[in-house]
């Protein structure tokens, strides 16, 4: 289906709005069916885009008439995807386990999303903005 | 869908039971919480959470949750999770919260 060398790219633009992360989730699992993921995979893959939305979302400029950009890039064995928000840029780099202890209201997004794909990487510039790139890599022989 | 929240008083038990039906995610997180908040502010009792009609929680979900348990823990009450479906569980298992809540009955 996927040519190596031409992959398919979907993007999406969404209002900083809590109630179209849906959309994002919505749009994801229907890519990832395509891809030719498992139903368990395309569940993975729905709550980490559901939470890397929620996380630009919170961490925009609070206009909601800001939008923040998805990037889906189709590949034969994986899907990456990326989240690109126009926030202030101030995302943890490292992302804590969290502590059963003394658990907090917040800060859980970024450790679901590392749980569940193959590989994270969440890019920030002060003032310009957030990228969390996440990639989910089709297991073979499964 | 979005989220249509249920709460019925379980008498046998002397308990409150919430059942969420549809998706608790950043929309519509607020109407969960307010409905978890008011609940545990009015009564004595502990909170069944009834997740058979639940198929989707976040991480600003889960945070509501962790603000209830938080409240109710200082009227030394609990909450406690039933019926969750296996994708809920999963988050629960990966965030280490099974440990916080008591969850029963998963499906």
């Amino acid at each position: 289906m996927n040519d190596n060398n031409n992959k398919d790219h979907i993007k999406l633009s969404l209002p900083n709005k809590p109630e179209f992360v849906s959309v994002a989730r919505l749009t994801a699992s229907s890519i990832a069916s395509r891809v030719g993921f498992n139903i368990e995979d395309i569940e993975d893959i729905k709550v980490a885009i559901g939470e890397a939305c929620t996380n630009a979302i919170q961490h925009s400029s609070l206009n909601e008439n800001d939008s923040y950009e998805i990037e889906f890039i189709l590949d034969i064995d994986k899907l990456i995807i990326n989240i690109r928000d126009k926030g202030n840029g101030k995302c943890k780099k490292d992302i804590k386990t969290p502590n059963v202890e003394e658990l907090k209201e917040s800060g859980l997004g970024l450790f679901i999303i590392k749980t569940l794909m193959d590989e994270v990487e969440c890019i920030s510039c002060e003032d310009k903005g957030t990228e969390i790139r996440m990639v989910k890599r089709i297991e073979v022989g499964v | 869908m979005a989220l249509e929240i249920k709460k019925t008083f379980d008498k046998e038990n002397d308990r409150w039971v919430i059942k969420p039906n549809g998706e608790i995610d950043i929309y519509t997180s607020p109407e969960f919480k307010e409905t978890l908040l008011d609940l545990i502010e009015e009564s004595e009792t502990d909170i069944v959470i009834n997740g058979e009609n639940l198929d989707y929680i976040d991480s600003t979900g889960l945070g509501v949750l962790i603000s209830g348990l938080k409240k109710l823990k200082e009227k030394e009450r609990n909450i406690i999770i039933i019926n969750i479906k296996k994708n809920i569980n999963k988050l629960l298992d990966i965030t280490g919260l099974n440990k916080v809540f008591i969850v029963k009955e998963c499906k």
